[in-house]
């Protein structure tokens, strides 16, 4: 009974934690625009975390530079166990406008495995929260694997 | 079936189920939730559910507990659990709308003001035992505001027990109730009201919520004392934080609401429950979550001196009105 309860409150709260690597900015604000009470995903439960500790899902957003590599590999590896990488807008996915250039160092699948991949310079705020939804759905499946 | 297993079931059943520790945690993750929907309503949000505080603590339940190499292992995982008994026992010394405290004695006030302290010792003890420097600001202000509140909450407990004492001081909790029985709810008598209100503005320091949460920052200094834990311990630390609520709002309905008498029997327990939880529900939203929507967070300098100035002096004027015995 405890298992299914935990399996779906781990649907139904889960923490986010932001890391910028590198980004313009523009994603930064959409996903606070979601926060906000304008759109408000704290209805689903969704909450900004102040440590990786916490996270359930890790949001990046920015095209990784040389500079933010190694932390940003050091704090996916803080955030425990079941966790979801959430990348927003093109640049962590490709590069976008950046490729190419001497100090990106993407993209993010090159150093971890990346769950929900949303598109866009910048993504539409209807579009992070989907994207945020289905990263919750595939934490109820990973939880769910755990055990 | 002798007479000690009896009274062993029933001590077990006070500080398990009733008064204790499932009643107080059901409660407090409850008031967490409304607070949280409150303030997300006053914020013109739709907010998230009632029961959302139920559903963090399984999930941080259902998380893995990563111990860092830095931290002292046994430590790290008792501090939470020791903050959680102590939040528990606190509720079996209150007197309950004209029913016996569960654990009444003569100097319940003092007990508590001792059990009250051990949740933040807890926070402190566990967040030193963590290792990160983060947690070390934490702690050193988690300390500030501990000693912050505590000299307003003794002067309050000290006016409380000189009004019903009279000549002498009393702390225990059931004849402070006993007296409000007789004379009406402290919180009528009108030396009494700067008690009641320093008492309110402890509460939300004593819980750590917004214009008082310098400890746990967690935009600032990452969740300060909590930064390096995760699953079942932060769990534990998150219950704490509602169970607090819980129990501080109904200290203060002890303390200056005792008066209200809802007859004996069970249903006179079952009422006193819900009555409880309602009241504690209004003090969480006026001193809690009011404050919170419309302040941001203080610095710790700024908050020692709010506690020993307005906070303390409020205190204080209530403490000499009674003790010229008004």
């Amino acid at each position: 009974m405890f298992q299914k309860l935990i399996a779906k409150s781990m649907m139904k709260s889960p923490w986010l934690y932001h890391i910028n690597t590198g980004s313009c900015n523009g994603c930064d604000i959409e996903l606070v625009a979601c926060l906000t009470p304008r759109y408000d995903v704290e209805r689903y439960g969704f909450k900004l975390a102040g440590t990786p500790r916490h996270a359930d899902i890790v949001v990046v957003s920015g095209p990784i530079t040389t500079q933010s590599r190694d932390r940003l590999v050091r704090t996916l590896e803080q955030v425990p166990e079941p966790r979801c990488v959430v990348t927003i807008g093109s640049c962590p996915q490709s590069g976008n406008v950046f490729k190419g250039s001497y100090s990106i160092e993407g993209p993010l699948e090159k150093y971890c495995h990346v769950d929900v991949a949303i598109a866009g310079c910048t993504p539409k705020p209807e579009a992070i929260i989907e994207g945020l939804y289905k990263a919750a759905q595939i934490l109820q499946k990973k939880r769910e694997a755990m055990k | 079936m002798p007479d000690f297993i009896l009274t062993f079931l029933k001590t077990a059943l006070h500080v398990l189920i009733f008064p204790g520790l499932l009643f107080v945690a059901i409660g407090g993750l409850l008031l967490a939730g409304i607070d949280r929907k409150v303030l997300a309503r006053m914020q013109r949000r739709i907010g998230p559910p009632i029961v959302q505080p139920f559903f963090d603590f399984f999930k941080l339940m259902g998380k893995e507990t990563i111990i860092p190499n830095a931290a002292r292992p046994a430590i790290y995982k008792a501090a939470p659990l020791i903050g959680t008994a102590s939040l528990a026992i606190m509720m079996l010394f209150f007197p309950l709308f004209g029913h016996q405290a569960a654990w009444g004695s003569t100097a319940d006030l003092i007990v508590i003001l001792y059990l009250m302290t051990i949740p933040a010792v807890a926070i402190i003890v566990g967040g030193s035992a963590s290792g990160s420097p983060f947690a070390g600001i934490g702690i050193s202000r988690e300390m500030v505001t501990m000693m912050a509140y505590e000299l307003p909450l003794v002067l309050v407990f000290l006016a409380a027990a000189k009004k019903v004492g009279g000549t002498s001081l009393v702390f225990s909790l059931d004849s402070i109730t006993a007296w409000q029985q007789a004379n009406g709810c402290l919180l009528f008598h009108w030396a009494m009201i700067p008690a009641a209100l320093a008492l309110l503005l402890v509460i939300p320091a004593e819980v750590g919520t917004q214009p008082f949460d310098v400890a746990e920052a967690e935009t600032e200094i990452c969740e300060g004392p909590l930064i390096e834990y995760s699953g079942a311990p932060l769990a534990m630390y998150k219950l704490n934080t509602a169970m607090k609520m819980f129990v501080m709002t109904a200290l203060f309905t002890v303390l200056f609401l005792g008066g209200i008498n809802l007859g004996g029997g069970v249903l006179g327990w079952v009422l006193g429950g819900l009555l409880l939880f309602a009241i504690c529900a209004v003090l969480t939203i006026l001193c809690m979550t009011l404050i919170h929507a419309v302040t941001a967070r203080l610095k710790v300098e700024h908050l020692f001196k709010f506690y020993w100035t307005v906070v303390a002096g409020l205190a204080l004027v209530s403490l000499v009105l009674v003790w010229f015995g008004l």
